[in-house]
């Protein structure tokens, strides 16, 4: 049943929030590993909902949803252990104020998987020479710009050695002469192997980077093809119009 | 600019102020013919202990090498003081039973200082277990959980909604009975108890004013939930709950005055003795108010430096 092609498998998966919005209809995903999918849409369209119900940051009303072999609909998987194996960068950074960019990488190596101290330090400044911020590893994030921040942020994630990483619009909160330094760490990624899902309104990096983009509209994927295609002949009308908005 | 010019103006206008106030109560004090005695307020911060050391029999002394002896006439055993710091009689002296010999004197704290003492001590083991209770009931305020959300709550409103002189009687008379506590014991849990309650609210407000992202972010990473309260929503909250903590500890060390009426001596029990065997109560009020206050500045200063220290990620 498990395929082992596939490092996740959402099935069916319904979402509806509290108030009553239905985020998610139904909605089916599966990717490869080593694969790279862009998430598009307008806003409201449930990508981000369904990017996060993927580490179950957002628990789902109905339908599986399958890591690495593992399902998280079952009330026997410790969701924690699946967790350390999907990093995740979100808009706002979300990095710990009151640690500083080194302390922000090594904190969940040391808690949550139980490396050394001088291990977990020795593996963040080489992460934090990947983005490019090695000189920066004493500084608190109140110091850093938003690209940097973020960078650092991706960095933390890469700590704990993921299999899968998923990308929350990670530069819609940056300034625009910053959105390049963090797209050229995620291009890095992505040229590196790593599974990645990315939602964002970056359509250059979904062209340049993605294997495939879906395009998500009122809680459902309308369309997934390759970005040539895609971006090519949008045969869907709701695409169409999505796309004549935003390039 | 234009407000600085006045400044030293407005500045000579409040030191005139309060020279004014400390005249009227001067003033004040002289037309209901009260007589400052400052000094006889030293004694119950400091005092000499005298003990005198008395002859038990009758007979000659004979002081040789730092040791008096008294010799009785009938040839008896002869009975010999080793310490004492100021001898009373001379060599040769003819003394009787319960004659003072010598004298030996100690430097004692007296009433104001062992009350403080006991204020201190009673704050700081009131002040650690109210942190204790606080930040645990802060968190169970706003657990998913009912039963200890609605416990956290109910604990909350009781003593929120109650006199602390009250809560003192009952954790005395009625607590304390059941379970056989000892005054302090009582004292220090009905304050520890009464502060804790509104720790748990600042505590409360602390955690829900970080962001939600700092939870997502932590447990995105693998940290299960006490891991992230634990290293990441927690050092945030208590961090930002400092200055509201701070008043509260200063509200808790004057608020520890009230035990005095389970017959703890504290600073304001002492107080109240000294002025009923002194009947200089003006003197007696103003020294204990002093105290408190250097208590409670010491406090605040305290939790400056640590605010200093903490703002270093700002």
């Amino acid at each position: 049943m498990i395929d082992n092609k596939k490092i996740i498998i959402a099935k069916d998966v319904v979402k509806t929030f509290p108030n009553g919005v239905k985020a998610l209809k139904k909605v089916s995903l599966e990717v490869n590993y080593g694969e790279v999918v862009v998430i598009i849409g307008p806003s409201g369209s449930g990508k981000s909902t369904l990017l996060r119900t993927l580490n179950f940051l957002e628990p789902i009303n109905d339908g599986e949803i399958i890591i690495d072999g593992i399902s998280l609909t079952d009330p026997k998987t410790n969701i924690n252990k699946v967790r350390e194996e999907v990093g995740m960068v979100f808009q706002q950074f979300n990095l710990f104020p009151h640690m500083t960019a080194l302390e922000n990488i090594t904190i969940a190596p040391i808690t949550v998987r139980k490396v050394s101290k001088s291990e977990a330090e020795k593996t963040a400044i080489q992460l934090l020479e990947k983005v490019g911020l090695a000189d920066r590893a004493t500084s608190y994030p109140s110091q850093l710009s938003g690209g940097q921040q973020q960078r650092v942020a991706i960095a933390r994630a890469l700590a704990m050695k993921p299999k899968i990483m998923l990308f929350d619009e990670p530069t819609s909160a940056l300034d625009p002469e910053m959105i390049g330094e963090v797209l050229e760490v995620m291009k890095t990624l992505a040229r590196e192997g790593m599974t990645m899902v990315v939602v964002t309104h970056e359509m250059g990096f979904a062209r340049e980077v993605a294997d495939r983009v879906i395009f998500m509209d009122e809680g459902e994927i309308i369309e997934t093809n390759t970005p040539l295609e895609l971006f090519r002949n949008p045969d869907n009308e709701r695409l169409q119009k999505f796309l004549s908005q935003i390039l | 600019m234009q407000d600085k010019k006045y400044n030293l103006f407005w500045n000579i206008i409040f030191v005139l102020i309060i020279i004014s106030i400390c005249f009227g109560v001067y003033y004040a004090s002289k037309r209901v013919d009260y007589i400052w005695r400052w000094e006889r307020l030293w004694q119950y911060f400091v005092y000499e202990d005298v003990t005198n050391i008395r002859t038990p029999l009758a007979g000659n002394v004979e002081i040789t090498d730092n040791k008096i002896k008294v010799i009785p006439m009938q040839g008896a055993e002869p009975y010999v003081v080793k310490t004492f710091e100021k001898a009373h009689v001379n060599d040769g002296d003819l003394v009787f039973e319960g004659d003072v010999l010598a004298s030996s004197s100690k430097i004692k704290a007296g009433p104001l200082l062992t009350g403080l003492y006991m204020t201190i001590k009673i704050s700081l083991v009131a002040i650690f277990f109210a942190i204790i209770i606080g930040v645990l009931t802060g968190i169970a305020r706003i657990s998913k959980n009912p039963a200890l959300k609605k416990l956290a709550v109910t604990y909350i409103e009781l003593i929120r909604g109650t006199p602390l002189l009250v809560q003192i009687f009952i954790f005395y008379f009625f607590i304390g009975t059941v379970l056989h506590l000892n005054r302090f014991t009582a004292g220090t849990a009905a304050l520890a108890v009464f502060t804790g309650a509104y720790i748990a609210e600042i505590v409360r407000a602390g955690i829900q004013s970080i962001p939600k992202g700092q939870m997502e972010a932590s447990r995105s990473l693998g940290m299960n939930y006490f891991q992230a309260m634990r290293y990441i929503i927690m050092p945030q909250a208590l961090k930002r709950t400092l200055p509201p903590m701070a008043g509260q500890f200063i509200s808790l060390i004057k608020d520890s005055s009230l035990v005095s009426v389970i017959s703890i001596t504290d600073l304001t029990k002492s107080g109240r003795e000294i002025v009923t065997s002194t009947f200089s109560p003006f003197e007696v009020w103003f020294s204990v108010a002093l105290l408190y206050l250097i208590l409670t500045s010491s406090l605040s200063f305290l939790v400056q430096l640590l605010e200093r220290r903490l703002s270093e990620s700002d």
